[in-house]
């Protein structure tokens, strides 16, 4: 059975976007335990675990059509939000190798890979694309490969260098990113991009995180769930744009605060490119609003248990200062103090209605 | 609000001849710097360095082989990338200016081929900024207050501590984004 998918939704305007019943219950909740603090929290990407978005190499969702199309929104606007410096050619092709493996094994009925030698066929339904090409050789594809790729996959992209015992982010598709520029940050080592991340660097965090992802081996794999939050569904949250979404955190009220604050999750994954001993990370940016999420009962207690005890620092860092106290009385409003399951799973499998 | 505590910026230290090199070349934006101490390390050690503005572009005769004078920054950087072209391993660069210098010095020998180890670069004079606009990608000079207006968006941009060493600058980032109109006094930090 394919996924029914939602091609018209929105990211912006009227932000249509919203998720199925089957799309919360399967949501990356990030909170195994009622507190939450930065730690070096990689595990095995491997296709299982307590979500079901752990199941595939690079996820795909009800949200491809649309997510695809945002994408080339942002693109059309920014073309630097792609953007690859010139030695990491290798790396690019290495990435377009991964995802339509990945991709045609994963998702047989939306997508098809057939390779003849350096003779590659690529298929894919949901977008109506059918590309052959040669494998190695740019000029038989419309971008460069990992554009032409990336703009078929949901999430952003980066691609790490390895040299001098360290990582450089030497390449990237970034449209739906949580406050960051590719085009301020291209070309840095681990620890200057890391740069503007309270606490984590004094407790070391940084320094741990190089020295495994440095020995990170080909089809190994690893991830981590990282979170933040956006008001309204909003999936290009960038510095470039900051003076257009920066007002929405001023139109939080406690009336509206369940269908306009939303948790925003990225599924991130690491996997060693084998030609060019780079690094591909995925950055996987899901949303729920908190109308939503509170239909999943330890997730809503969960959720306003880390809110409440979160440290100043990454109430500030992560921007929500404006409305967290709204989102916390709001969550703690139904929280009968309960101890709750460790991990992150939803304990239900079917949703009530909303509140 | 001086130090952010952001891991980008660079930290800087004083020059050291690297004796693992063959040839060595120092260059500065500033006839001001002390260079004597390196010198003495290394008694084949290039010189070159920009001539105060009150030259007026009148070209400084040349004292000998070994010590240059040029009429520009730009000057420098333009003469700097012939240079590279024709050097081979063991060459080692220094050099010692304003933070902007010393990064745009970097990006041209990296362009070159020369890798981490074999640039040297200590901060002297001027601590002023050069910030990029994050919205409109306006490079804005000479920026000496914790906030500053845009010359491209005109944005009021708050200047943060995160640098960028390939676009030798640091981030401007709108102050009011938020709720627009509602921006902090500026401070004098950079001289």
């Amino acid at each position: 059975m394919g996924i029914q998918f939602k091609p018209t939704e929105t990211f912006r305007g009227d932000f249509s976007y919203s998720n199925s019943d089957e799309a919360v219950l399967r949501f990356p909740f990030p909170f195994a335990e009622d507190k939450y603090m930065y730690s070096v929290n990689m595990e095995p990407h491997v296709r299982k675990g307590p979500c079901p978005v752990f199941e595939h190499a690079f996820d795909v969702d009800e949200h491809y059509i649309a997510e695809c199309h945002e994408r080339a929104l942002v693109l059309e606007s920014d073309p630097k939000r792609c953007q690859v410096l010139p030695h990491m050619m290798a790396a690019q092709w290495d990435t377009l190798e991964l995802i339509m493996e990945s991709l045609a094994t994963d998702y047989p009925e939306h997508f098809s890979l057939t390779r003849d030698g350096d003779n590659w066929h690529w298929i894919n339904r949901p977008l109506n694309t059918d590309q052959r090409f040669v494998f190695g050789d740019p000029s038989t594809l419309p971008r460069e490969p990992f554009e032409y790729i990336t703009r078929q996959a949901q999430g952003d992209f980066t691609i790490q260098d390895q040299r001098d015992h360290n990582l450089y982010v030497d390449g990237g598709m970034v449209t739906c990113q949580a406050d960051w520029s590719l085009e301020f940050d291209i070309g840095m080592s681990f620890h200057e991009w890391h740069g503007p991340v309270p606490l984590a660097h004094d407790i070391g965090v940084f320094d741990r995180a190089l020295q495994y992802l440095l020995r990170l081996q080909y089809g190994q794999p690893v991830r981590r769930l990282n979170w933040t939050m956006t008001v309204n569904p909003r999936m290009d949250t960038s510095p470039e744009n900051y003076p257009d979404w920066g007002p929405d955190k001023l139109t939080v009220t406690p009336e509206n605060v369940d269908r306009k604050v939303h948790l925003r999750v990225e599924l991130q994954t690491l996997f060693r490119l084998p030609r060019s001993n780079g690094i591909l990370f995925g950055i996987r940016c899901y949303l729920i609003s908190l109308q939503d999420l509170e239909r999943v009962t330890k997730w809503s207690k969960r959720l306003g248990r880390v809110l409440a005890t979160l440290p100043p620092e990454l109430v500030e860092y992560k921007g929500i200062a404006r409305y967290r106290d709204m989102v916390v009385s709001r969550l703690a409003a139904v929280d009968d103090g309960a101890p709750l399951s460790l991990g992150i799973q939803p304990d239900q499998t079917s949703l009530p209605p909303r509140r | 609000m001086i130090d952010q505590g952001i891991k980008s910026r660079p930290v800087y230290e004083r020059l050291r001849i690297d004796h693992s090199g063959l040839r060595h070349l120092f260059v500065a934006d500033t006839p001001s710097f002390s260079v004597e101490p390196l010198a003495a390390e290394a008694q084949a050690l290039e010189v070159w360095a920009v001539a105060p503005l009150d030259s007026e572009g009148v070209s400084p005769a040349l004292t000998d082989e070994r010590h240059r004078s040029f009429r520009s920054v730009q000057g420098l950087i333009q003469r700097l990338t012939h240079r590279l072209k024709d050097e081979r391993m063991g060459f080692r660069l220094y050099a010692a200016g304003r933070e902007g210098f010393l990064w745009d010095v970097y990006g041209t020998a990296q362009q070159a081929g020369l890798g981490r180890q074999e640039v040297f670069l200590t901060h002297h004079g001027s601590t002023r900024r050069r910030v990029m606009c994050v919205h409109c990608r306006t490079f804005n000079e000479g920026v000496t207050t914790t906030i500053a207006q845009c010359e491209g968006c005109g944005a009021q941009l708050f200047v943060r501590d995160h640098f960028s060493r390939r676009l030798s600058a640091y981030m401007g980032v709108k102050v009011d984004a938020e709720l627009p109109g509602d921006v902090p006094p500026a401070e004098q930090a950079y001289q």
